[in-house]
Order: structure tokens, then sequence, then C-alpha cells
């Protein structure tokens, strides 16, 4: 069975400004980003990135963005592989975009077929 | 290189290490610019470091990125002409002619941080307040936690430290060696005051004390490194942590509770850091000084080289308790000596020691006191006596730790002998 591949979305609230996190803390976040990493090592394509700002684009308007209600922020995405929905959930369950309190992560399959 | 080359408490070092270093160059006035230029440096790692893998030099990543940060909220207040110069000096750390960027200098710098924030117009609990934000990278909410007060409080005492930094003309790299000299005893009194948060601290977590231990020794093993730090005092109190540190896990007994000094596995005490305590006591014994540092630091080496409870060298541990109360003069000393003296002779002669004795607001009031005299009356048989004291020890007892310590040590009956260590 070949394996899906799903989109993984990341949103954190929408705050006026977040407390940074000190460098204990940052220790730490490293820390479990690594393990996390390495459990799923087969399972992540694309580790993707931080999405910056964007332009909603339509046949004739452009509008600059945030484009979704203001109290969150679509944060970053990723692309992993899976043998199911479930199996790919966990992957991003267990991800560094759910680590801040208030923040999921959206799972989406990618359907090619 | 892979995260797991990453040194323990790497962020938090380098925070220390970068703003001492950036600073020196600096100037302290720019103090808060170079906090937050280091801040969103190790920022930017975390988010660059996580996605495309950690440089083969972290360090000097963490080095470039910060010095940019600063060099960018220059520009942006406009001051970027004015800091040019020394922006440029930094910037040549490519350069084959230049000797400064080393790591050893991140290492000075963090040194020559540490005696500037010793100034004498600076309050104690400001001074150790701004060495652990400063040089240990602690937060605001870090530090409150582990000395027990308030954000607020922290926060004032902070500002306290900086403003007054801010006021000195003189540059941080500019210290003459005799000030220094003058300020070691400030900065051995800071080491020692950050030591014996995390030792004496009645906080339930002992990663957290564990972790104000590390960081004293860290410092202290920098000064001892340093020609501006190296005095028979610095290595007396670098022998005196390294041989409390020993001891500090055998004290717990696995399910958080305090273990008594007679109940610990001696096996368990740590044999590396007792052999390099031991050294540095050895090379403290040099010099016409006999600080508290000596006298702390004997005592402990005493316990280390027992081989059981027994067989401690009480006539030693009294005679360091002794030289004690003639260096710092306290009443807490005397109450120490008591406890040997009861070992070594008998707890009468201990309690003899006690007698007539008026105890200050602030030792009749903890716990320790109650407790040795609850200990040497019912050892000498003053049931009632043992029974008073007893209860006043109990109610006095800062954490249930200490209070089931006290409970299994001083039994109702007053059958059971020991002092908590």
């Amino acid at each position: 069975m070949t394996k899906k591949t799903y989109l993984c979305i990341q949103r954190s609230p929408q705050t006026d400004k977040p407390q940074p996190p000190s460098p204990s803390q940052m220790e730490e976040m490293f820390a479990k980003f690594h393990a996390w990493k390495e459990k799923f090592a087969d399972s992540i394509v694309d580790m993707g990135g931080k999405l910056g700002d964007g332009r909603v684009v339509s046949a004739n308007d452009t509008t600059d963005g945030p484009f979704i209600e203001t109290k969150e922020i679509v944060g970053g995405y990723m692309i992993v592989q899976a043998d199911s929905m479930e199996e790919a959930a966990i992957v991003a369950r267990e991800s560094p975009g759910t680590m801040m309190p208030g923040s999921s992560v959206e799972v989406r399959e990618i359907v090619t077929s | 290189m892979t995260t797991t080359d990453l040194v323990a408490h790497f962020f938090r070092h380098e925070y220390g290490r970068l703003v001492a270093l950036l600073s020196c160059r600096m100037g302290l006035e720019h103090l808060e610019d170079v906090e937050d230029a280091v801040q969103s440096a190790l920022m930017s790692a975390l988010e660059h470091w996580t996605v495309s893998g950690v440089p083969d030099n972290p360090s000097a990543w963490l080095f470039r990125t910060a010095r940019n940060r600063v060099l960018d909220s220059f520009r942006q207040q406009g001051r970027h002409e004015r800091h040019l110069r020394s922006l440029a000096e930094i910037s040549a750390h490519n350069k084959a002619d230049r000797q400064t960027l080393l790591p050893e200098d991140a290492e000075e710098g963090l040194l020559r941080m540490l005696f500037a924030c010793c100034d004498e117009q600076i309050p104690a609990p400001s001074q150790l307040v701004f060495a652990l934000k400063t040089l240990c990278g602690f937060d605001v909410r870090e530090i409150a936690i582990r000395l027990f007060t308030t954000q607020d409080n922290v926060y004032k005492r902070l500002n306290r430290a900086r403003s007054r930094l801010r006021q000195l003309s003189q540059p941080l790299a500019d210290l003459t060696a005799d000030e220094t000299t003058a300020r070691r005893p400030a900065v051995t009194k800071i080491l020692y005051l950050l030591f014996t948060e995390g030792y004496l601290s009645s906080h339930t977590e002992f990663p957290l004390r564990r972790e104000l231990c590390d960081e004293a020794i860290r410092l202290t093993r920098l000064l001892a490194s340093h020609s501006a730090g190296q005095s028979p005092q610095t290595f007396a109190l670098l022998a005196l942590m390294l041989l409390h540190r020993a001891r500090m896990s055998a004290r717990e007994d696995g399910s958080e509770g305090l273990l008594l000094l007679e109940e610990q596995d001696r096996t368990q005490w740590n044999r590396a850091d007792i052999e390099e305590g031991l050294a540095w006591l050895e090379r403290s014994a040099s010099g016409d000084t006999f600080s508290r540092y000596h006298a702390e630091a004997g005592i402990a080496a005493e316990h280390c080289i027992a081989a059981t409870f027994e067989q401690t060298r009480w006539d030693r541990v009294i005679e360091c308790y002794e030289l004690l109360e003639h260096s710092n003069a306290s009443p807490l000393h005397r109450l120490n000596r008591a406890v040997a003296v009861a070992e070594w002779q008998d707890p009468a002669h201990g309690l003899a020691l006690l007698e007539g004795m008026e105890p200050p607001a602030w030792l009749a009031g903890s716990y320790q006191w109650a407790a040795v005299l609850a200990d040497l009356h019912g050892r000498c048989g003053h049931n009632t006596e043992a029974r008073r004291y007893r209860e006043t020890a109990l109610r006095l007892a800062p954490s249930p730790h200490v209070r089931q310590l006290l409970q299994r040590r001083l039994q109702a009956d007053g059958t059971q002998h020991r002092e908590p260590e």
C-alpha cells in the first residue's frame, strides 16, 4: 500500500505580544523538537517552514492578508506521509506546532487521484 | 553537527557569554539593546536550526547573528555612526591579526561582567538577580521561582543594578588590577550567595536547587582560572562548593525526602567532585588569610573523607567551627559546633556550649535552633524540654520534607538521636 501525503497547517492564537521564551525554555523546545523529528523521521516528507505575510488573489481583486478571523494566525506548514489519517494525526499531535498553549495543527490529506 | 553535540544549557550559557561579550564592547549603557539582540539571535537559532540543522560552529553563528541584530537596532535608532568603530572592531574577528574573539574572550567578558555587577553601590540582592539574569541567562519568572520572590521584586532589583551600571562612565574593560583585587571579595561573596541559594534552599524541586549550585560552580571555576580572580579565598570557595555538591544527590531519598548525614549512602557521593574539591582546598592553603570559605571547606572535607559517620574526625570539625566563629562570628556556628561536640564528647557537653546563650530572633525563630535543642535535651534525658523544642521545630519546619526528617530524627519519646546535616 502506498502511503498518502498530508498537509499540516499550524495555527496559534493571535496574542498582542506573547512573552518570548527564556533561554531555558528554548533549550527544552529544541530538545523536544529533535526527539520528535527523530521519532518520525520516516513520516516527515518536508519540514515546511514558517509562513509570512501574504495576499489573496481572485480574478478581479487582490486583498492583503491576514485572511482568517484575527483571533488566530497561520504560523507554518509541513508535509508528512502516513498510511492513514490517524497515523498522520499522531505525527502532528506530537509536533512542536502544538506545543504552545492554544496552538493547533490541522491535518488534510493531499488527494492526488 | 547534531543536537546532541550541543553541551547542556547551551542556549542559557550562550546567552550569558554573548551578553557579556557584546556589552564589554558596546558599553553597559547599551545593555538592554544587547540583551534584546541576543534573545532575538537565540530565537532565530531555534527557527533555523530546527529546519536546517545545527551549524558546525553554533557559537560563532549566534555571535554573528546577535552582532548584526545590535547593528540593526543601532541603525534604527540613528546611532549607527557613533558605534561604527566599535562594531567594525567586532566585525573584524575573522582577521588573523586580531586575537580577541576567541572562546576565552567570551569567558573574559563574563568575568568582567561579574566584576562590574559587584559594584559596592549595588545591594547584594540586586547583584545576585543581575548575575542570574545576565550571566546565567535565567528570565525574570525563572529567577522569581528560584529565589522565592515575586517577579515584581526581581524587576525592581534588576533595575536597580541596571540603572547603577548605566551611570558608570568607566567602560567594563578598564577596571585596573587594583580595582579588580579590591572588588574580588564582593565577587566571591555573591558567588557564595548564589551557591547557598541553591544548597540551603527549602525549594521542593531538587533540579532547580542543583542548577543554582552548578551555576555558582561554573562561575567560580571561571574566577579561579583567571589571574584577576585567583586568590586562596577563591580556591577555598570553589573547594567548599564542590565538596558540598558531591553529597547533594545523596541527601535525597529518591522520593523527594531528605536524608540525614548518617543515613546517606556514602558510595553515592560524587568522587570526582570530592577529589577536585580536595585539590582546590590544598591549593587554597597559602597566604596569610584564613577565610570563612577555608573553614567551611575544611568542615565539608572532613565529612567527605570520613569512611562512615562514626569515623568522622569530629575534633577537626569542631576546630573549623571555632575558626569560623572567630572569622565570622555567628551564633549559627556555635550551634553547629555544639552538634559536633555532642558527637565528639557527649550530648551534655554540646548542650553546655549553648547554655546561657541568647539566640537572636532570626535564629530563635528557626527550626534549626529548636531541633538541635530538642535533640540534645532528648539525648540527655531531659524529656520535658525535648518535647517542647520538638514541637517548636516541627512547627517551624519550612517544608514538608524537613518536617518529615525532623519527625524521624526527633521521635516523640526522645529515643532517636541524630541531627540533620
